[in-house]
């Protein structure tokens, strides 16, 4: 019977203290730096759509700093051919927007 | 910083704004830390050089997320081009669909580091190190090889390099190996991207001579090629 009362209390207070803790990421996720900036490849999609957009060449178009808006989604600047740009971009690598700064 | 004072119109406001924009940047590199998960603890924990040094030497390598893998990656760019996310100390060198291999690096600590679109000008196998000018000048250390030190395992640039060029012009920056490799995923050199041994020598064997190089980095001091 004592054993039953234990596994109970085991399946009621797992749940609350993992929702306690940070759960872990993947082993490849494992490091980050406390400045958070979009992942390379949106960032350089940003660069794409911007080149596209702006009809300057590839090579001339640089992302220079990013945030996270909210979820699943971040801003990135960029300097193409020495204009500045913004450019919105999800999670999935959809460009939201691009606009001139 | 008494001269900024003394200058005076259009080029003083110039010369001050370039100076506020500067200070800008290297503040928001500054105010960057590595951090790892401890899965015992459940907690992000700081990675300065210090942890860095106790987890390779009880580990024998650097944490998971700073060692070679294929992760996918979308992008336009073509298979060889090597990206470089400085802010979180990655390298990906673009294989075919849309996937990257991905390496751990260090890279150039507050106000050391830049941005840009640059190419590989040439390479080298064990490298004979040359500290440029202004190194040799700030740093006794450096005095001593100011006319070049030998390639070998103490070298500073490991066992492969690739020079960093802009046009035909050496940008002095290039990716390398080290002897340090616990320096991995932290802000330590003078611009150069640094990289444990084997990894730039796969790194080395993929790479061709005028392969592209994006360097991204958030609060960077100083920008090439753009």
């Amino acid at each position: 019977m004592r054993t039953v009362y234990l596994a109970g209390a085991v399946l009621i207070v797992a749940p609350v203290l993992a929702a306690c803790s940070t759960p872990a990421p993947d082993p490849q996720d494992m490091a980050r730096t406390t400045t958070q900036t979009a992942p390379a490849d949106l960032q350089l999609t940003c660069a794409s759509a911007v080149a596209t957009q702006a009809s300057v060449d590839a090579n001339k178009v640089l992302p220079v700093g990013s945030s996270q808006i909210d979820a699943t989604k971040y801003q990135v600047e960029l300097n193409a051919a020495g204009q500045r740009y913004n450019c919105v971009i999800d999670n999935a690598g959809v460009v939201g927007s691009v606009q001139k700064a | 910083m008494a001269e900024i004072w003394r200058l005076r119109g259009r080029r003083g406001w110039a010369a001050a704004l370039f100076i506020a924009v500067g200070l800008g940047a290297a503040l928001a590199q500054a105010g960057s830390t590595t951090q790892i998960f401890d899965p015992k603890t459940h907690k992000w924990i700081n990675y300065d050089r210090k942890k860095a040094r106790q987890y390779y030497a009880a580990h024998g390598q650097v944490p998971d997320a700073f060692r070679r893998q294929i992760v996918p990656f979308r992008t336009a760019e073509k298979p060889g081009t090597i990206i470089i996310d400085g802010n979180q100390h990655f390298l990906y060198l673009v294989l075919p669909g849309l996937k990257a291999v991905r390496y751990g690096i260090g890279v150039g600590r507050e106000g050391f580091g830049w941005a840009g679109i640059v190419r590989v000008g040439r390479t080298a196998e064990w490298p004979t190190w040359t500290p440029p000018a202004e190194m040799v000048a700030r740093d006794p250390n450096a005095a001593k090889y100011a006319n070049g030190m030998p390639g070998g395992p103490d070298n500073p640039l490991g066992a492969r390099a690739l020079y960093l060029y802009q046009g035909d012009q050496d940008t002095i920056y290039r990716i390398h190996g080290t002897p340090e490799p616990w320096t991995i995923g932290l802000d330590v050199s003078s611009g150069c991207i640094r990289m444990n041994n084997d990894d730039i020598v796969d790194l080395h064997s993929q790479v061709q001579v005028g392969a592209k190089v994006v360097v991204l980095m958030q609060g960077a001091a100083l920008y090439k090629g753009v």
